[in-house]
């Protein structure tokens, strides 16, 4: 199907069902909830090809970072069951060459761009900030403080002062909305999402990638290059569920899902569990159209939930034992 | 640079789709030929261009291998049908694709990477190490003139002599030698173990072939484990011949938004940065790449 006829077809289903599918995150309004992960969509241009970007809810491009970084040594990836390893290590030409060289193409698409960045420090926080709120095509910025392949990459996402802080800092020196990514590698997520909430984060992206290293016995070395890695796919799709569920209950603001999402009854269950967007990553290596695909799906999985918006079934779950299994016989 | 302007090669021409198996042979140990149905994607192959393959609905294994062109498939009328690519049995993935049957369904997506692209030479000499050299019958076709890739096809100018110097860790390893020599290439063969050709290294195959080629116009195509990618760029250095290699480093996606499959490439004023085989290659000039 061309990308035209894709999109008169969910033109008509959202006509015939009346579905609204779009969701707000603080101050920033989406078309729908379907986003793309930092890390996993390149700049976007990449997939121009393949996928139909001004459909999307929004494109979070890789991350950037201060300075150009090289990122580290390979091997960078490897698989494991139903899921992979990376440890890229925020391999990026820096902000100035992402304002000249990618921002112009994102802001060609009707899909928001929410600009994910890096810094080592509160100050680099607040720097890059500044730096995008005066570029052209910035909807959004979402602040990495959990990427587990940088050195100090974490801190930021493993102490709550330090994320409130943080937070704050970028929130009170800029003028786009904000979200702050989390890593699931601390022992209580929600006291995080509580401090990246008192710090004004208009939205929260739970999870980054669980650390976890990956072992060539026979040659006694570790496949990585970096020895270890952060794990992502369906393997870690349970744990991520579990975050969404866990932070949407812990704080008022909107929380965007992420972790192992593939098919569109993933994406239901984060919405269920409290999620007001989603993001997919690894699923965009395994099956490069895949955003869009769910994105036609999801109307139809809406109406079958029985609502008429995206918005209606977040944070839907009810507090109910859970439903015996039915045998196959009695349907 | 032998090369045209540097572009990174996006997939922009690419298809992603699921698709048939017609056939699934084995060729050598370990080794099959997987025959898939997609008119679309064999009009738009060029040699030396990959795809990424993966069993249709599977989450584990979860992601696409790279597998380069071994050729495009074209009905009795010469319409383009499919695809053939040619896989080594190493791992969980490729266990299983041994396994399958005519009717099974894989996704894939491309054609992707820059391919090796075609100059005007007199002698085109291709080094292949293992499953390296799945590449080289389409490119050997091309520069011989029996068949043109590329929609419009391509026009290529031709060598007038083609050699293949193919080494395997045996002769059971060795897959479509007779194709080869069918197709009008002067083949040299080495094994580690002496059980076909010369005994010891492709390398020094490729320097004997060297001795005896007179030729001025001389160009060199390689792909196989580093170690001896790094060897055959070093030979042709020292004896000064064009030499283009295609990396084999690990990929997730194919399509260049992963950052896993970079190589160490040159830039100007002795720098290098790690640049993405996917999109940047998978060909590359030997002199930019920093072994």
């Amino acid at each position: 199907m061309t990308p035209e006829r894709a999109k008169e077809a969910v033109a008509n289903m959202c006509n015939e069902t009346g579905m609204d599918l779009s969701t707000q995150l603080g101050r920033l309004r989406l078309r729908n909830p379907i986003l793309v992960a930092s890390g996993t969509f390149g700049y976007a241009r990449e997939m121009k090809g393949l996928v139909d970007l001004n459909r999307l809810g929004a494109i979070v491009p890789k991350t950037i970072t201060q300075q150009p970084r090289l990122g580290n040594t390979p091997r960078r990836t490897v698989e494991t069951p139903a899921g992979m390893l990376n440890s890229i290590g925020l391999d990026n030409d820096g902000i100035d060459a992402f304002i000249l060289n990618h921002l112009p193409c994102l802001k060609q698409f009707e899909a928001a761009t929410i600009v994910s960045i890096a810094g080592r420090t509160e100050a680099e926080f607040i720097s890059m900030a500044q730096k995008l709120d005066q570029a052209e095509g910035v909807s959004a910025l979402e602040l990495n403080i959990s990427c587990p392949n940088v050195t100090g990459g974490v801190d930021f996402g493993t102490d709550p002062e330090a994320c409130r802080r943080v937070v704050q800092g970028v929130v009170r020196s800029c003028g786009v909305p904000v979200l702050a990514k989390l890593t699931p590698n601390v022992t209580d997520i929600a006291a995080i999402a509580q401090a990246a909430a008192a710090g004004g984060a208009d939205a929260i992206s739970v999870i980054n990638t669980l650390l976890g290293m990956a072992v060539n016995w026979r040659g006694r070395r570790p496949i990585l290059g970096n020895v270890m890695g952060g794990l992502s796919g369906p393997a870690i799709k349970p744990v991520a569920l579990r975050c969404v569920y866990q932070v949407a209950r812990a704080v008022d603001v909107p929380v965007v899902g992420i972790g192992g999402i593939s098919t569109i009854d993933d994406v239901m269950e984060f919405l269920v569990a409290g999620a007001s967007a989603i993001q997919l990553g690894t699923a965009n290596f395994s099956d490069p159209t895949v955003s869009t695909r769910i994105l036609d799906q999801l109307p139809a999985a809406l109406a079958e939930a029985g609502v008429s918006s995206a918005m209606e079934i977040v944070g839907t779950l009810e507090n109910k034992p859970p439903q015996p299994a039915v045998p196959d016989c009695c349907h | 640079m032998s090369n045209p302007p540097h572009s990174p090669h996006y997939a922009d021409q690419a298809i992603s789709c699921t698709v048939s198996v017609l056939e699934n042979l084995q060729i050598a140990r370990n080794t099959y030929r997987l025959r898939f149905e997609s008119p679309q994607m064999s009009r738009r192959f060029l040699p030396g261009q990959f795809l990424m393959l993966r069993l249709a609905g599977l989450q584990d294994p979860l992601l696409g291998r790279p597998l380069a062109l071994y050729d495009t498939v074209c009905k009795d009328d010469g319409t383009p049908r499919g695809i053939d690519v040619v896989y080594l049995v190493m791992g969980k993935m490729t266990s299983l694709l041994a396994e399958a049957s005519p009717g099974d369904k894989l996704s894939v997506w491309g054609p992707l990477g820059n391919g090796f692209y075609p100059q005007p030479v007199n002698h085109l000499i291709m080094v292949a190490g293992g499953v390296g050299y799945t590449p080289f019958p389409a490119v050997a076709r091309e520069h011989l003139g029996s068949r043109q890739y590329g929609q419009p096809a391509r026009t290529t100018p031709g060598a007038s002599r083609v050699s293949m110097c193919y080494g395997a860790r045996s002769a059971e390893f060795l897959a479509g030698i007779e194709n080869f020599s069918e197709i009008g290439v002067e083949l040299h063969l080495a094994t580690d173990n002496g059980s076909r050709g010369h005994h010891g290294l492709v390398t020094d195959v490729l320097e004997q072939v060297l001795e005896q080629s007179d030729s001025d116009s001389r160009r060199i195509l390689c792909c196989g484990p580093e170690p001896m990618m790094k060897r055959v760029a070093e030979i042709a250095e020292q004896q000064q011949i064009d030499c283009d290699v295609s990396l084999e480093t690990p990929m997730a996606c194919g399509i260049g938004i992963c950052f896993s499959c970079v190589a160490r490439v040159r830039e100007e004023a002795d720098g290098w940065d790690y640049k993405r085989t996917c999109v940047d290659g998978p060909v590359f000039d030997a002199r930019q790449i920093r072994w």
